[in-house]
């Protein structure tokens, strides 16, 4: 059997062992496949309540996810990780977000430190000790909310409804949300 | 002359010249996906199958502004690749080949762990070779001497490693970028033995996709691509004859890759915006006849500001062994 043949089978069996997800990829799709959702059930999609939480921050304070709507016109729940994309993104937002809403409670969610301890280090050692840091300690909220790296959820104060859970992106979909709060 | 040195004139009119391999690797589990770029083999031969390991350790990150930054504490951060490559020769100045890398992902970060395996993106090469004769000398006696070999070529990346678009968790899972990519790639190569020098230049551009879902989430459609990619490498080496006339060969390269903003539905996205510089040291054995090729190759990202931009730093470690088919 030639070289070329045997090398033509390999990769062949290579690209069958792999190919769970590579359709997505080779032959994209635009569909809207986005679940549908019941208006007013909780849940983390757009259109749902929010899940209501209380965590502690990088400095032991704890906050409530309704507490804080009572006090502002909305929350943004950025979830971070510390690497480079989310440093783009929460540098992103610090310097041309967070001023242009000052009626917005902005936190970032560190859902990987999984203790305010060492949260509290990361976040120092990153340069966001301007940002006020939740620290949950299991992987349950993150399920919650469906969320992953780089996952930006709006809250409204009205009604405590989802406007926004996807990645940050440029921002101008957190900002064009924010601008069209109630 | 010695007769060694009459073995080695003769060996070099007829099997000047190695293979090419990019000298560095681009990855990064976190941000990029494996894939090895390019793979060269050498003037009046007809194939060449490639077989390199590559293993990457991550090692904290450029921010956006160009400052480095550690990894947080506790975090261990590896990408694991094996690249399979041939090469065919079509024409006596025409070559193609293709590169499949398979992708192994090993990584503890802080509270997450991750260990993911699966394709890389495919790399499909068509080169042109503007020369008919070896351009290897031994001493230049004439200006026809300095004439380089020059390749000019063209890559496909198909995207068929696992990307943020499929159904994965976080970065930390995937294996390709999720766009197909054409590159237009010009290499430059010129030995004087025992020196040699080398400079490759290449241009790509992103087609732009659908998106539908991210990390596992279906999203609202839109059209994304990536932007406009360089890379610029430089190498130089030194080739010494061994007593059986093998050959060991050093090379230093330095390398800069940068890609520009990337578009969401025609907006520009300085998100995906990156830069590295990076320096690789390689050492080469190669066989009398160059048909066996053994490499090993250190590349290093320098862990200091300004050195690159919004992208891992890593050292990459690997191992190479071509064979050419005459």
């Amino acid at each position: 059997m030639s070289f070329a043949r045997r090398l033509l089978i390999m990769l062949a069996l290579m690209l069958l062992a792999g190919c769970d997800n590579m359709q997505d990829d080779l032959s994209p799709s635009g569909a809207d496949r986005r679940p549908d959702v019941v208006l007013g059930s909780v849940g983390p999609q757009v259109g749902q309540i929010a899940p209501d939480f209380t965590l502690d921050d990088t400095l032991y304070t704890p906050h409530t996810l309704s507490t804080e709507l009572g006090r502002t016109r909305a929350v943004v729940l950025y979830f971070n990780m510390w690497c480079p994309i989310c440093d783009t993104h929460a540098n992103h937002m610090r310097q041309h977000i967070v001023s242009d809403f000052p009626n917005v409670r902005f936190f970032l969610i560190d859902y990987v430190s999984g203790s305010v301890s060492f949260s509290r280090s990361n976040q120092v050692a990153s340069g966001y000790t301007d940002f006020t840091v939740l620290v949950p300690t299991s992987d349950s909220f993150t399920k919650r909310y469906q969320a992953t790296m780089g996952s930006t959820v709006v809250i409204d104060a009205s009604g405590q409804i989802v406007r926004m859970n996807e990645d940050y992106l440029d921002g101008n979909k957190l900002r064009t949300t924010l601008e069209a709060l109630p | 002359m010695s007769s060694n040195a009459i073995k080695a004139i003769l060996l070099v009119g007829v099997a000047c010249g190695f293979s090419f391999t990019s000298p560095t690797s681009w990855a990064a589990s976190c941000c990029g996906g494996g894939s090895s770029s390019s793979l060269i083999m050498p003037k009046f031969s007809r194939a060449m199958v490639n077989l390199s390991v590559d293993m990457e350790n991550y090692n904290g990150f450029w921010d956006s502004q160009g400052d480095y930054r550690p990894d947080p504490e506790g975090s261990d951060l590896n990408q694991y690749r094996i690249n399979l490559g041939y090469a065919h020769r079509f024409a006596s100045r025409w070559q193609g080949s293709v590169i499949l890398p398979y992708v192994w992902n090993n990584n503890d970060y802080t509270g997450l762990t991750s260990n993911t395996q699966g394709l890389g993106d495919t790399t499909l090469n068509l080169w042109y070779e503007s020369f008919d004769k070896i351009t290897c000398v031994w001493k230049v006696r004439k200006w026809a001497d300095l004439k380089p070999a020059v390749y000019l070529g063209g890559s496909l990346t198909v995207p068929t490693g696992v990307s943020r678009f499929d159904s994965v968790a976080n970065s930390f899972d995937i294996t390709g970028r999720g766009f197909y990519r054409l590159d237009a790639n010009m290499l430059v190569e010129k030995t004087i033995y025992p020196w040699n020098v080398l400079l490759s230049l290449s241009y790509g551009k992103y087609l732009e996709r659908n998106v539908n879902r991210d990390y596992g989430n279906y999203v609202e459609p839109s059209r994304r691509k990536l932007g406009d990619r360089k890379l610029a490498t430089l190498s130089g080496g030194y080739t010494y004859f061994l007593e059986s006339m093998d050959t060991l060969t050093f090379t230093l390269a330095y390398s800069h890759l940068q890609e520009g903003d990337g578009r969401i539905d025609g907006r520009p996205d300085p998100s995906t915006r990156m830069e590295k510089n990076s320096l690789a040291g390689t050492v080469a054995w190669s066989t009398m006849d160059r048909d066996w090729i053994f490499k090993g190759t250190l590349s290093h990202a320098v862990p200091r500001n300004d050195w690159g931009e919004n992208f891992p730093v890593t050292n990459t470690l690997s191992f190479e062994v071509s064979h050419v088919l005459r």
